[in-house]
């Protein structure tokens, strides 16, 4: 074999002269793969719109309005503020089944806790921690002791969702002042029928999607939780000195902590806390997670589609009640949005194109 | 050939100190001794291999040195300073980073992220990406490297993803550069660039230790070896002063004749089949669209029928529509005589055909079963599940197996992913001997294992053949499929090119010549012009 030194011009991908710096027109020609299954999120919440503004509008009153975007918000605030938690732990290559269990354990433990007369504040953040918790327990059972994440956290589905039946059976009204004050607060915009209004849920909602978006992109941390989700299932991140281990258990901890945040939405939203509410709430929020275009095996996606995920999701069910069918249309016409997601994302994982995996031939 | 044109830095003074030197290292695992009391010195400004089998501790040395293993016994000096890493990111603070065997990075983040992370430019508790762009094309610019940061590392090429992995080690600026069989999934002009910038960081001071399993490689680039055996210190000597012959002594402990031997018997003893003899397998005008052209091809029993080419030259395609892995488009395959369509694996094992896949991880070895479980799974598909093999026979059969392919360790209910890969395709081969096959197919059935274990595998070949199984070798060493086989099928691009009747007038350098031939320039060369003769080609490569 030859071992003298090849000169620079023998790289097998032939390369512009500067490559290093492609200008934004450039890389806007050439979209990177990785864009595609937001792209087509966008598109469908494009679509879904415009067929309601053609259907729905009137003479009065638009379809696509603020008041239209802040009832979205508001009606899926819960929902968001999950599946950023839920998009964490799909990132990092796991799965969180335990988070609608966890709203109906820290709906009750706030009513509870309400009606023994604890202090807003203290109800308020016992609540979060309530979830918190519970997410500890499955990345400590995921990350050191070796347990499937599906597993770990369908036990922490039981666990919560039995202790929230402990706690009670019957729906407990929350008419705690301070609490009643936070859930019923909101900044009111317009007049008449086009009004609209932002509420605390709201603010929160975005708040953490917010922060979530910063921790995922432009933080050492959140490119661990990318490469946790590697195709090598995280072993490359440890060798490359990375903080591996305490990556995995903290996404868990950050989708209780979601889910804890989002028992509280729920509670302001229905001002009561109930043992069976959130049945399959999970799965919604996985839904929206993977219509958001992140990939269920990890690595690949974007928190702010799932933020993009959320509003497909309230739009089918806003679509479908205007339509007057029976609500299940809704879960119908999910079901075939998530079909031809998981379709999508199939064809661009094969069509990555032979760098993608370690040639074979 | 190691006609390296750059000088060695052998010849620096012995008084140099190194920048590390570990002593006396013991390392137990349950059951076993992996090292005992092994040394390793690494100067600066040198590259040194470390040669030893499989199996014979050199993952282990480095595990230890970089502290993903704790050490049991003796003492790492690192600038003279004793350490005691707790883990990789702790050797890499004190300068000594590793570039592994398969790139140990993250495919699905940019290559800025690869090399930056956990070196990342900081604003506040957020990353500052456009400087840890810049830093990032500024150390791949010093490898002459120029891709754009941004860019997915998986759109990279293996090669390039390796090179990117080696500006991520040196982004600490490593005093030690830890290659772990950094070449084994490159090409020759890949190989090439990689040593350009090893020597390159070897110029600039650097300490390469470099771990291949290929001597070419290990000859041109490094200036020092130790050897280990059976997780003990054999030698550490200069490249200069350490013959090939001698070097695999010294790993194998046993005299380079002995592996001589082995060529000698593979030649002699089988003759060619006779040319009326009715052939075991036929395939006339066999191929599949995208996957491999139509060809013709006689296996007879008793011969070894090697395939040479090039990785992705349709060799292993080939094969897999023999064994009924792939379905044929067009053409027919005759089994004794009868044209037979082979729609599973398990209908060509019916009739006799095993086929033992290159991918030794993905295709062959079930990682969590045992040896005898893995050595039954053939046997027990043949028979069908609703007639399990008797424990007593398949002791049987497993414990004949062991000792006659000499599998390490001799526990049957090992977990065969603890076994190194010489044993692990040992048992893939014991796998396919139990179900008594008449073809054998062996898909680079030496692939990535050790000389000693090379030699035995080849040996088992030879026997079998002789014994009257029809053997079909597919190997990328060349060397190999000459030693060993009767006639030698070239494959291209997908193509059958020729067919050879191995005398003594093809060489290495005929077989190259014949898949190197440019299908253009000799059009009586182009097979899709004439696909139903191609065995009639005549030979090229000046060897007349």
């Amino acid at each position: 074999m030859t071992t003298t030194s090849s000169p620079a011009g023998s790289r097998p991908a032939p390369a512009p002269r500067d490559p290093s710096s492609p200008s934004l027109l450039q890389r806007l020609r050439r979209p990177d793969v990785r864009y595609l299954p937001v792209a087509g999120t966008l598109a469908t919440l494009v679509a879904l719109l415009v067929v309601g503004q053609v259907r729905y509008s009137t003479a009065r009153q638009d379809f696509v309005s603020m008041k239209l975007i802040s009832n979205l918000l508001i009606d899926n605030s819960f929902l968001l503020v999950l599946a950023v938690g839920m998009t964490f732990v799909v990132l990092a290559g796991g799965i969180d089944l335990s988070v609608g269990a966890v709203v109906a354990l820290v709906g009750l433990t706030v009513a509870q806790l309400s009606i023994a007369g604890w202090p807003t504040p203290v109800v308020l953040v016992v609540g979060v921690l309530v979830g918190t918790a519970c997410g500890t327990v499955i990345g400590v059972l995921v990350q050191h002791f070796d347990v499937q994440p599906f597993i770990a956290s369908l036990a922490v589905l039981f666990l919560a969702r039995g202790a929230a039946t402990v706690i009670g059976t019957r729906s407990l009204p929350i008419d705690d002042p301070g609490f009643s004050a936070i859930a019923s607060w909101s900044l009111r915009f317009g007049e008449g029928r086009t009004s609209w209004r932002l509420n605390a849920s709201i603010f929160i909602a975005l708040g953490v999607l917010a922060v979530a978006y910063l921790v995922l992109h432009h933080t050492r941390f959140g490119r661990t939780v990318y490469g946790l989700g590697a195709a090598d299932r995280g072993h490359a991140v440890g060798l490359m000195g990375l903080r591996a281990e305490r990556t995995r258990v903290l996404v868990y901890v950050i989708s209780g902590t979601c889910a804890g945040i989002a028992g509280l939405l729920f509670a302001f939203y229905t001002k009561s806390g109930y043992n069976l509410t959130g049945v399959g709430m999970e799965l919604d929020a996985i839904a929206a997670v993977v219509i958001g275009g992140t990939l269920l095996t990890g690595g690949y996606g974007y928190v702010l589609g799932t933020g993009a995920g959320v509003l497909v999701y309230g739009l089918i069910q806003v679509l479908n009640a205007r339509e007057g069918l029976d609500s299940w249309w809704t879960r119908v016409a999910i079901g075939g949005v998530l079909l031809a997601f998981v379709v999508l994302q199939r064809v661009i994982s094969l069509k990555k194109g032979p760098g993608a995996a370690p040639a074979r031939t | 050939m190691s006609t390296s044109t750059t000088e060695t830095r052998a010849d620096r003074p012995a008084t140099d100190r190194p920048v590390v030197q570990m002593s006396g290292i013991t390392i137990d695992f349950p059951g076993v001794r992996a090292l005992d009391g092994v040394s390793l010195r690494l100067f600066p400004g040198e590259v040194h291999a470390l040669m030893g089998e499989n199996g014979a501790g050199k993952s282990t040395l480095i595990k230890a040195l970089t502290g993903v293993y704790a050490i049991d016994a003796g003492q790492v000096l690192v600038d003279g300073g004793e350490v005691a890493f707790a883990g990789p990111s702790d050797a890499q603070r004190a300068g000594i980073s590793t570039v592994y065997q398969e790139v140990n990075l993250c495919a699905n983040l940019s290559v800025a992220e690869n090399v930056m992370l956990g070196h990342e430019v900081r604003r506040g508790p957020f990353v500052d990406w456009r400087a840890t762009r810049r830093r990032a094309a500024e150390h791949l610019a010093r490898l002459n490297l120029h891709l754009d940061p941004r860019s997915p590392l998986e759109s990279h090429t293996i090669a390039v993803q390796q090179l990117v992995a080696i500006a991520r080690a040196m982004v600490v600026d490593a005093k030690v550069l830890i290659l772990d069989e950094p070449t084994s999934s490159l090409d020759r002009a890949e190989v090439a660039e990689l040593f350009r910038v090893v020597r390159q960081l070897r110029d600039s001071g650097v300490a390469v230790l470099f771990v291949s399993h290929f001597m070419d490689q290990v000859y041109a680039i490094s200036d020092r070896m130790t050897v280990l055996r059976n997780g003990r210190l054999v030698e550490e000597r200069l490249t200069r002063d350490l013959p090939r012959r001698e070097l695999i002594s010294l790993m194998i402990g046993r005299s380079g004749e002995e592996l001589a031997g082995v060529e000698e018997t593979a030649r002699a003893a089988i003759g060619l089949h006779d040319a009326g003899a009715q052939p075991l397998v036929s395939a006339r005008g066999l191929g599949r669209q995208g996957s491999v052209e139509p060809f013709d091809l006689d296996v007879h029993r008793g011969e070894i029928l090697g395939f040479a080419g090039l990785l992705g030259s349709g060799r292993t395609e080939a094969a897999r529509l023999l064994c009924g892995a792939d379905r044929p488009d067009s053409g027919q395959l005759d089994v004794d005589g009868a044209a037979t369509r082979l729609a599973t694996p398990l209908q060509a094992l019916q009739r006799g055909i095993a086929y033992s896949t290159e991918d030794r991880k993905k295709e062959g070895i079930v990682g969590d079963l045992t040896v005898r479980e893995n050595i039954a799974l053939a046997l027990q598909a043949r028979r069908g599940a609703w007639r399990p093999v008797p424990a007593k026979e398949l002791d049987a059969v497993v414990d004949r197996y062991m000792v006659a392919l000499n599998i390490n360790p001799k526990n049957p209910n090992a977990l065969i992913r603890n076994l190194s890969g010489g044993n692990q395709q040992k048992v893939l081969l014991a796998r396919w001997l139990a179900t008594d096959p008449r073809l054998l197919i062996l898909d680079e059935p030496t692939r990535g294992i050790d000389v000693g274990a090379k030699a035995e595998i080849q040996r088992l070949v030879v026997e079998l053949a002789q014994a009257g199984m029809a053997v079909l070798f597919i190997s990328s060493e060349m060397d190999e499929v000459l030693r060993l086989s009767q006639r030698v099928v070239v494959m291209r691009d997908r193509v059958k090119v020729a067919e050879l009747v191995n005398d003594e007038t093809v060489t290495t350098d005929t077989v190259m010549a014949t898949i190197a031939a440019d299908p253009a320039a000799d059009p009586a060369a182009d097979p899709a012009a004439d696909p139903a003769a191609p065995a009639d080609e005549p030979r090229k490569g000046g060897a007349a």
